[in-house]
């Protein structure tokens, strides 16, 4: 329970106590969630150990989350993680060459981190910014109307961005 | 075209309307304190006779539905289906973001007339924005009174939490949903029994979708007569519309279910792009069977679009101009609806993979005689043999691609697949020379 420090288990415990006494494994989604965000972006096994004991849920019970929903990573991720839409509406915008160009720009495939840690992309089924399209997620932000153009200047200011 | 007074999206440009008091200011909540005085039953009545249509993409009448809740005196659940990902999609995030305290005000009347005490809003996980603005929302409605012990100062008690979803196409399905909600992975449930009888946790619950209950408060105002005015025969009120692709002007747009597909993509949507000719539509969300450009004089009513063989689905167009190659894009879809499939039914999870691998293998030039009709086989297996309509999802757009575009799959695969999703030549490597 060592990753579980005092404040992490207030903010924990207000989690559970949405849902009625003995269905607690349905915080099982925004436990993890919170527990990626602390871990860099990905899940360890440590991680998904301290959820499975604060719920007092078997491992294998947040196993099956972990691998069944897309959003959650075992692999590390870069400090920013781009998912870039591959599904029709923005394919018929241009998604393939927008893809190509971001991993060109990057230099690295999908799930891949570039070397200095910063980035990784994968590509995702639609976000639902259809009329957007092509489009990437970075953290909250949907970036819409991508060209390979706008692609590599919207790493270049990631890039500044990530930068301390 | 008669323009369309605006509802569910009047507040879109008035951003005051995100907090409490410039809801109100909008005239919000209005609603709920007329419903709070209403008997629960004449709610659901009026529900019925303004013919809301479930917004989520089946259609079905909502008041209907909601007539199914198990009478218990233990706990009933509203779950709001905010989970969209219906590929094309776009309203229940805008109406999320935009006017928040709509949804909120659809689910407190929604709530009342059910004599349920509580909700959770299952939000997609990618919405961070959308969650953080419900959450804002949902928090001044406590403050306000609106929601908690005593709804509106009446003896009503109302608790809603937001609850975030993983990244999975499935748990758009409403039992899928729920077993995503408890925890589990998002594996559909056996139907019967519905959830309005068996839910979540195995309580009585109604699954209802963001519009669907956006829709509430304007019917509750309006009154079913005149809602059903603004809709067409069994299909009452507005209708949010996403329209994707190759169009002049893509966007979400409320309208009125009497456009056509015609007046939707051509006066609307500014029609195709310079130089381009409409070669293919999709009507509603990924699911629903393609048309042709000879069948878009349709209405974009759930009625009409059956008829015409297809459906309204989430009201989410797709438009392909002369370009597009059929056979790409169905190849996209497919590795769409494999990636999704939960894995849970043998038909599915083998069929939707098996339709890809074929698909996969016509466009790398390796197609054999034989395959196309080979796909149409594997969905004759799917459609209808599995525990959710994912499988139909898949195969039932796989079967009208096939058929409305019969030729292109044939000349592709005797080509050897050189032809890109935007209709430009790929050279393949010599490996198979």
């Amino acid at each position: 329970m060592s990753l579980i420090t005092p404040e992490l288990k207030a903010r924990f415990d207000a989690v559970v106590a949405r849902y009625p006494k003995g269905q607690e494994q349905s915080a099982v989604i925004p436990l993890l969630h919170a527990m990626q965000e602390l871990g860099g972006g990905h899940l360890t096994q440590e991680h998904q150990q301290a959820v499975a004991d604060f719920l007092n849920l078997p491992m294998s019970k947040v196993h099956e989350v972990t691998t069944f929903y897309t959003m959650f990573s075992l692999k590390p991720r870069g400090r920013q993680h781009l998912s870039v839409c591959r599904t029709l509406p923005c394919a018929l915008c241009g998604s393939e060459d927008v893809t190509k160009a971001l991993s060109a720009r990057l230099g690295v495939g999908p799930g891949e981190v570039t070397a200095d840690g910063e980035f990784s992309y994968e590509e995702v089924e639609c976000l639902a910014q259809c009329h957007l399209g092509p489009v990437l997620q970075v953290g909250d932000t949907v970036y819409g109307d991508l060209t390979p153009d706008s692609t590599r200047s919207l790493i270049d200011t990631l890039s500044k961005k990530g930068r301390p | 075209m008669e323009a369309c007074p605006l509802y569910l999206t009047k507040n879109f440009k008035n951003p005051a309307a995100l907090t409490f008091d410039g809801y109100v200011a909008s005239g919000g909540y209005v609603a709920l304190k007329k419903a709070l005085s209403m008997q629960p039953q004449e709610i659901i009545d009026l529900v019925k006779a303004g013919n809301l249509r479930g917004r989520g993409g089946a259609g079905f009448p909502a008041g209907v539905k909601w007539g199914f809740l198990g009478k218990t005196e233990g706990p009933k659940y509203l779950c709001v289906n905010a989970d969209e990902g219906e590929p094309g999609t776009v309203k229940d995030g805008p109406l999320m973001e935009f006017d928040p305290h709509q949804m909120i005000e659809g689910i407190a009347i929604a709530c009342f007339a059910l004599g349920i005490k509580w909700c959770y809003i299952y939000i997609r996980g990618e919405f961070y924005k959308a969650h953080r603005i419900v959450q804002k929302a949902v928090d001044e409605a406590y403050a306000k009174g609106v929601l908690g012990p005593k709804v509106m100062g009446s003896g009503f008690q109302l608790d809603v939490a937001l609850h975030p979803g993983g990244g999975a196409y499935i748990c758009g399905e409403e039992t899928g949903l729920l077993s995503s909600l408890e925890g589990k992975k998002g594996f559909p449930k056996l139907k019967p029994p519905f959830p309005a009888l068996k839910g979540l946790y195995g309580a009585p619950t109604i699954v209802n979708n963001v519009e669907t209950l956006a829709c509430v408060p304007h019917i509750i105002n309006l009154g079913a007569e005149a809602w059903n005015a603004l809709g067409t025969e069994k299909n009452g009120g507005t209708k949010m519309y996403n329209v994707c692709g190759h169009v002049m002007k893509p966007g979400y747009y409320e309208t009125r279910h009497s456009i056509t597909l015609r007046e939707l993509i051509y006066d609307v949507c500014g029609g195709m792009k310079p130089g381009r000719t409409l070669k293919g539509v999709v009507p509603g969300g990924s699911s629903s069977p393609i048309l042709l450009p000879s069948e878009i004089d349709v209405r974009m009513d759930f009625d009409s679009l059956g008829k015409a063989g297809t459906m309204l689905g989430s009201a989410a167009v797709i438009v392909m101009d002369d370009r597009t190659s059929i056979v790409r894009a169905l190849d996209n879809l497919l590795h769409f609806y494999s990636h999704e499939s939960c894995g849970q039914c043998t038909p599915c999870r083998e069929g939707t993979h098996w339709l890809y691998l074929i698909s996969q293998r016509i466009v790398n030039g390796e197609g054999k005689a034989g395959d196309v009709d080979r796909m149409l086989d594997i969905c004759n297996n799917m459609v209808g043999n599995t525990i959710c309509v994912l499988a139909d999802a898949a195969a039932l757009p796989t079967q009208s691609y096939i058929k409305k575009y019969r030729a292109e799959f044939d000349a592709y695969v005797l080509d050897g697949g050189r032809v890109g999703l935007l209709g430009n030549r790929e050279e393949k490597a010599a490996a198979h020379a």
